[in-house]
């Protein structure tokens, strides 16, 4: 393995962790007494909510500036755009019309083309996606960086399933059975997994007081206060959102999977893998 | 000295081609020259004018040999991004060439990947904007711009860079006539003003010709490139290429070959005037009801009235050509009689056969009434030709005893070989005749059609012509959309011009054609011979040989 | 004022200082001082009445939640409405005045933050949003152009489609029928991208040749995400003890000072420049001088913004001192001339 590869990999790495202690935070005595402000006093407490958020997006950056080391070409850099309005304009419809629960239609899509163009192209969709949806959707928050940094690791993890299942190799004629099995179920995964983790983010703000404070407590005690909220509060929500995922999946991702590997032959399209 | 543009024995061929696109073409081109590139589809037009940008091979890949000098440049190792200083290339969907979203940014695009500076790039926005008539569009989003404006755009974008050669691959082959003359007068405009060198290939040849400096003609596979001034060139070109004044030139052996009305009036004159009645076309049986009645329509969308009171009829075995300005209303027509409008938007009644069509769900209407969209690859999606048929027949409920078996079908359209090919890597007339296979498959009383002709060439027009032609006689009703007046006066049996949202005239193409209703953009024979009742050059060769 | 990035830093600033305090006094004061700014920007009197009537909405919505809520959660105080048995989990005990007070105010921070992002929508196009993004990441700014640029063309093909497959039919009655929408929408979108590459290539995209990442921002990039992981822990599990803050602090800093300088140092040596037809104004620096005045208060004025409610209800205390900085946030309000599109 080169430098380069091992430094990527290791950049990677590293991106996740800071990602994900920066959601499980709460978890951490210090960290959690002061977004209490039950000792500090309230600054600290916004002190923390925006070191997090800062931290996330410092992880986000490192993720992309080790992703624009490659160049992209125009073909890549136009299928990227307009793919992302595609998805955008798909999340125009969650929005718009009432749907059950935590239902968004963008996560199929992004799992989809991850799985097909690779996992840089996947994380780069993700991401991009929801911020273009935030953009034209009027909903731009300080929880945007959570869920850019959260739907791009979806995105790359389908670009690394697709690797491990030899999807760049594969001839468009095949039936594709096992495939869409292993996705709609990665998809009902992360419809699961994004809501727990997107809560981490909302849960010392609504429930914050109820937290048990001081530094003697164990965090096994949050962490099943913390799955007692999640289960009384967002389980149904997520529940829709994970079998909305492998429905739209199980229903559509096979021709929608032939469709682009088509498109990727027609035109020669080759996207630069990260370890290439 | 070495000629401005040339190319030498250039041999090109497209990654997993059989044959090679280009073959051994060698060309010269002066500086400040209008250059126009004409040839059947798929004959190399587009391929040629992207070797001389570096687009071939660098984009498309694929293998070339032979030289190109564009300016001192090499666009084949030197590339497009290179070369995008010199060349300016414009090309032919007006919707798919943007990055952004407002006419000044977009422009200002190939100066930020250049790295121009931002004064310079404030400076030179200004000066192309008011070069190019954009002044009062700069901070419009552009897709609230007319096909012409986003053209007009496109070049404003391409000039950006201050290339001494424009590039056009066919630019107005997605405008109505209007937007078309907008844009070639610009385009004529900056080669005749600011010594622009331009290549343009376009299929439209009609309002260019006259300023056209050199023709490059493409034949296709097997036969040599020909190039060299207008009058010469065209002798050598296929009739159904070329204009009808210059195929009528031709045939009554005119010379030097009329390029403009003008020049074919001077020849014109000499003609023996005698007005024979047009070659009687099929008159519409008076007995059966008509296939389509609609009376009275009137359409409002977002309380702008779009149809007025308007009322038309199309009797079995009659083709109606259905014509007007752009938004005065004819798609808006189509979408009514289909059921593609909310109910509340629509007043009026409309008879498909004799029954009504009020409450009817588009699916339904849809069994009887073969409707062909603007966009027909907005339909394709199966895998193979004869899927998209299948597909249709199923989802009407058909599949087990279908009014026209796919095979057959697809033998009519002349698709029998492309049975089991995917829709999508088929040309774009070939795509036509799937997605009408797609639409006909439930042997429809009545067909409609939205801009048919759209990008496509004289012959292709042609074999589309033939087809419906087959409908007719089997007594399908045809009601065709379109802006062609060529087409129009050669298949049409009745016209309708509709204005503002009102049917403004009714009547054989004779009659309309020649009225002053159409306005400039009636055919040229008519033009040409005013008062005769011709419309096509076939009408005046019969003229011509009763005459005698 | 009207530059993106001084309203970018509006809103964060307005950002902080909402989630700083509990004290109900400023967070109404940041709250109006933001529902002002929103009216300021509107282009018309609707607009205008959005900007008061959007959040009231929201707050007649989030502020009854988060007291209920909070008084069902926390059950710390001595106003005492009703008890629930002890026992009960989450929701057992006392619920009082004081958790639901804490509530009320919790929902009123939510509300500012509604407020302050309302506002700063209104103010910027999605547009001129795109333009801040940092000259190292210029690719991404023309990927999220594009995806700007062809919202409405998908917007547009999804309905031409639709109706395409309607007329040969098609009817929508479960998940299977959305095939013959998605699929000729993906590919169709697919085979625009490709002829829009076509066109950004022949007006110059990507001349500058093929970048590779040196080790050396990989590697720098390392150093800093591993200063920000010491920093992370030493802060979340040694927080007792003040060397470890201090160290914590400093990892931080440094860690994210490093990502930024990586950030910058690439933007700068980009090969392309940016368009800016409307340069920095003096109302964007006035603007910036009032978002100065309020993270002063909130850096130096920590003590004077804490309040509680636990474990005795008291009156919230109110420096005059302190509100005039918080009324910084009123700066764009004051210099309503250069606000989008004029």
């Amino acid at each position: 393995m080169t430098a380069r590869k091992f430094l990527s990999g290791l950049i990677y790495t590293l991106s996740a962790a800071i990602g994900v202690l920066a959601f499980i935070s709460p978890f951490f005595p210090a960290a959690r007494s002061a977004a209490l402000g039950a000792t500090q006093g309230q600054g600290t407490g916004a002190m923390t909510m925006v070191t997090t958020t800062a931290l996330v997006l410092l992880a986000l950056t490192a993720l992309l500036v080790e992703m624009h080391g490659q160049a992209m070409a125009a073909k890549t850099v136009a299928t990227l755009g307009v793919l992302t309005a595609v998805a955008s304009v798909l999340r125009f419809i969650e929005v718009a019309v009432p749907m059950p629960g935590g239902f968004s239609p963008i996560f199929a899509p992004i799992i989809l083309v991850g799985y097909v163009f690779g996992s840089r192209f996947g994380f780069l969709m993700g991401t991009f996606t929801l911020l273009v949806s935030a953009l034209i959707t009027g909903g731009v928050g300080p929880w945007l960086p959570y869920q850019m940094f959260t739907t791009g690791w979806v995105g790359m993890m389908a670009g690394w399933l697709g690797r491990l299942m030899g999807s760049q190799r594969r001839p468009s004629g095949r039936r594709l059975g096992g495939e869409i099995v292993v996705l709609s179920s990665f998809g009902a995964l992360w419809g699961i997994l994004y809501g727990v983790i997107i809560n981490l983010y909302f849960w010392p703000f609504t429930a914050g007081p109820t937290i048990p404070g001081g530094p003697d407590v164990e965090w096994s005690q949050i962490a099943s206060q913390y799955v007692a909220f999640y289960l009384s509060t967002s389980l149904v929500w997520d529940l829709m959102r994970a079998l909305g995922n492998a429905a739209l999946i199980a229903a559509l991702g096979a021709p929608t999977i032939r469709s682009l590997r088509r498109f990727r032959r027609r035109f020669h399209f080759t996207v630069e893998s990260p370890h290439a | 000295m070495e000629p401005f543009i040339y190319c030498e024995n250039v041999t090109y061929t497209y990654p997993e081609a059989h044959a090679p696109a280009l073959a051994d073409v060698t060309l010269e081109i002066e500086r400040g020259e209008f250059v126009l590139f004409m040839g059947p589809s798929g004959s190399g037009k587009s391929t040629m004018l992207r070797c001389f940008n570096g687009l071939v091979p660098h984009f498309t890949g694929g293998a070339i040999q032979g030289h190109v000098r564009v300016a001192g440049a090499d666009p084949l190792r030197a590339g497009p991004q290179e070369l995008s200083r010199i060349v300016g290339f414009v090309f032919q969907d007006p919707e798919a060439q943007f990055v952004m979203d407002r006419v000044e940014d977009e422009i200002a695009f190939g100066l930020e990947n250049a790295a121009v500076p931002p004064e310079e790039m404030r400076h030179r926005v200004e000066a192309l904007l008011a070069q190019m008539g954009l002044s009062a569009l700069r901070d419009r989003p552009l897709e609230t711009l007319s096909g012409g404006e986003r053209q007009r755009v496109a070049i404003a974008a391409a000039l950006v860079l201050r290339p001494q050669v424009l590039a056009l691959d066919e630019p107005t082959s997605q405008l109505d006539p209007h937007s078309a003359q907008e844009v070639l007068q610009a385009v004529v405009r900056l080669n005749r003003e600011d010594g622009l060198t331009v290549l343009l290939a376009e299929h439209r040849l009609e309002r260019i010709l006259p300023y056209v400096d050199r023709i490059v003609y493409l034949p296709g596979p097997g036969r040599p490139v020909v190039s060299g001034p207008p009058c010469d060139v065209l002798r050598f070109v296929d009739i159904e290429l070329t204009p009808p004044l210059v195929t009528l030139g031709k045939a009554l052996g005119w010379e030097p070959l009329p390029l403009t009305l003008a020049e074919g009036r001077r020849f014109a004159r000499r003609v023996i005037p005698s007005p024979l009645p047009r070659h009687a076309s099929r008159p519409p049986s008076r007995r059966t009801p008509p296939v389509l009645w609609v009376e009275d329509l009137s359409v409002s969308y977002r309380e702008t009235p779009v149809l007025r009171a308007a009322s038309l009829s199309v009797g079995s075995g009659e083709l109606v050509a259905l014509m007007g300005r752009n938004g005065a209303g004819k798609t808006t027509l189509l979408r009514a009689i289909v059921g593609l409008l909310p109910p509340h938007a629509r007043q009026g009644r409309i008879w498909l056969n004799g029954e009504r069509l009020d409450d009817w769900h588009t699916a339904e209407i849809c069994r009887r009434v073969g409707y062909l969209p603007q966009e027909p690859d907005a339909l394709l999606f199966a895998d193979t030709v004869a899927d998209e048929l299948w597909v249709t027949l199923r989802n009407h409920g058909l599949a087990s005893n279908p009014p026209i078996s796919p095979p057959e079908l697809l033998d009519r359209l002349g698709l029998r070989v492309q049975a089991t090919a995917y829709p999508r890597d088929l040309s774009i007339g070939q795509r036509q005749r799937v997605a009408l296979g797609a639409v006909t498959v439930t042997r429809p009383r009545l067909l409609l059609l939205d801009e048919p002709t759209r990008g496509l060439d004289y012959p292709a027009k042609r074999a589309l012509g033939h087809l419906l032609r087959a409908w007719q006689r089997e007594g399908s009703g045809v009601l065709l959309v379109t802006h062609d007046v060529e087409l129009v006066a050669q298949i049409a049996d009745r016209v309708v011009l509709l204005e503002g949202g009102r049917v403004l005239a009714d009547g054989p193409p004779d009659a309309v054609l020649t009225s002053a209703d159409i306005g400039p953009f009636a055919p040229q024979v008519a033009q040409v011979f005013p008062g005769s009742g011709w419309l096509t050059a076939e009408d005046v060769l019969r003229g011509v040989e009763k005459g005698k | 004022m009207r530059d993106p990035r001084a309203w970018a830093t509006w809103v964060l600033t307005a950002l902080v200082v909402a989630s700083s305090t509990r004290n109900p006094l400023y967070v109404v004061l940041v709250l109006l001082s933001t529902m002002v700014v929103g009216g300021s920007c509107a282009s018309d009197a609707n607009q205008g009445r959005q900007a008061v009537i959007a959040p009231v909405r929201f707050a007649a919505v989030a502020l009854p939640f988060a007291a209920v809520f909070n008084a069902a959660t926390a059950h710390i105080g001595e106003v005492v409405f009703f008890r629930l048995p002890s026992h009960w989990p989450l929701i057992g005990g006392p619920w009082t005045g004081e958790a639901m007070l804490f509530g009320v105010v919790n929902g009123l921070v939510l509300t500012t933050i509604y407020s302050a992002f309302s506002a700063f929508n209104r103010a910027i196009s999605v547009r001129d949003l795109i333009r801040l993004t940092p000259q190292a990441f210029h690719e991404a700014g023309v990927v999220l152009c594009v995806a700007l640029t062809f919202v409405p063309q998908m917007t547009r093909n999804l309905r031409r489609i639709r109706e395409a497959q309607a007329v040969r039919g098609h009817r929508v009655r479960g998940w299977r029928d959305w095939l013959p929408i998605v699929v000729p929408l993906l590919v169709g979108s697919m085979e625009q991208a490709l002829s829009l590459a076509e066109a950004m290539v022949a007006r110059g995209y990507g001349a500058v040749s093929e970048r590779r990442q040196s080790i050396r921002t990989q590697v720098t990039l390392v150093i800093g995400l591993v200063t920000l992981l010491i920093g992370w822990s030493a802060y979340s599990l040694r927080a007792a003890s003040p060397t470890w803050r201090w160290l914590a602090v400093v990892s931080l800093a440094v860690g994210g000072g490093v990502i930024a300088g990586v950030v910058i140092a690439l933007g700068q040596e980009a090969s392309s420049t940016v368009y800016r037809p409307r340069p920095w104004i003096m109302a964007d620096t006035m603007g910036m001088v009032g978002c100065v005045a309020v993270w002063g208060v909130v850096l130096l004025g920590r003590g004077a913004l804490y309040y509680t409610p636990y474990p005795h209800l008291s009156w919230p205390s109110f420096h005059p001192l302190v509100g005039v900085g918080l009324l910084g946030l009123l700066m764009p309000a004051i210099l309503v001339g250069g606000a989008r599109g004029v």
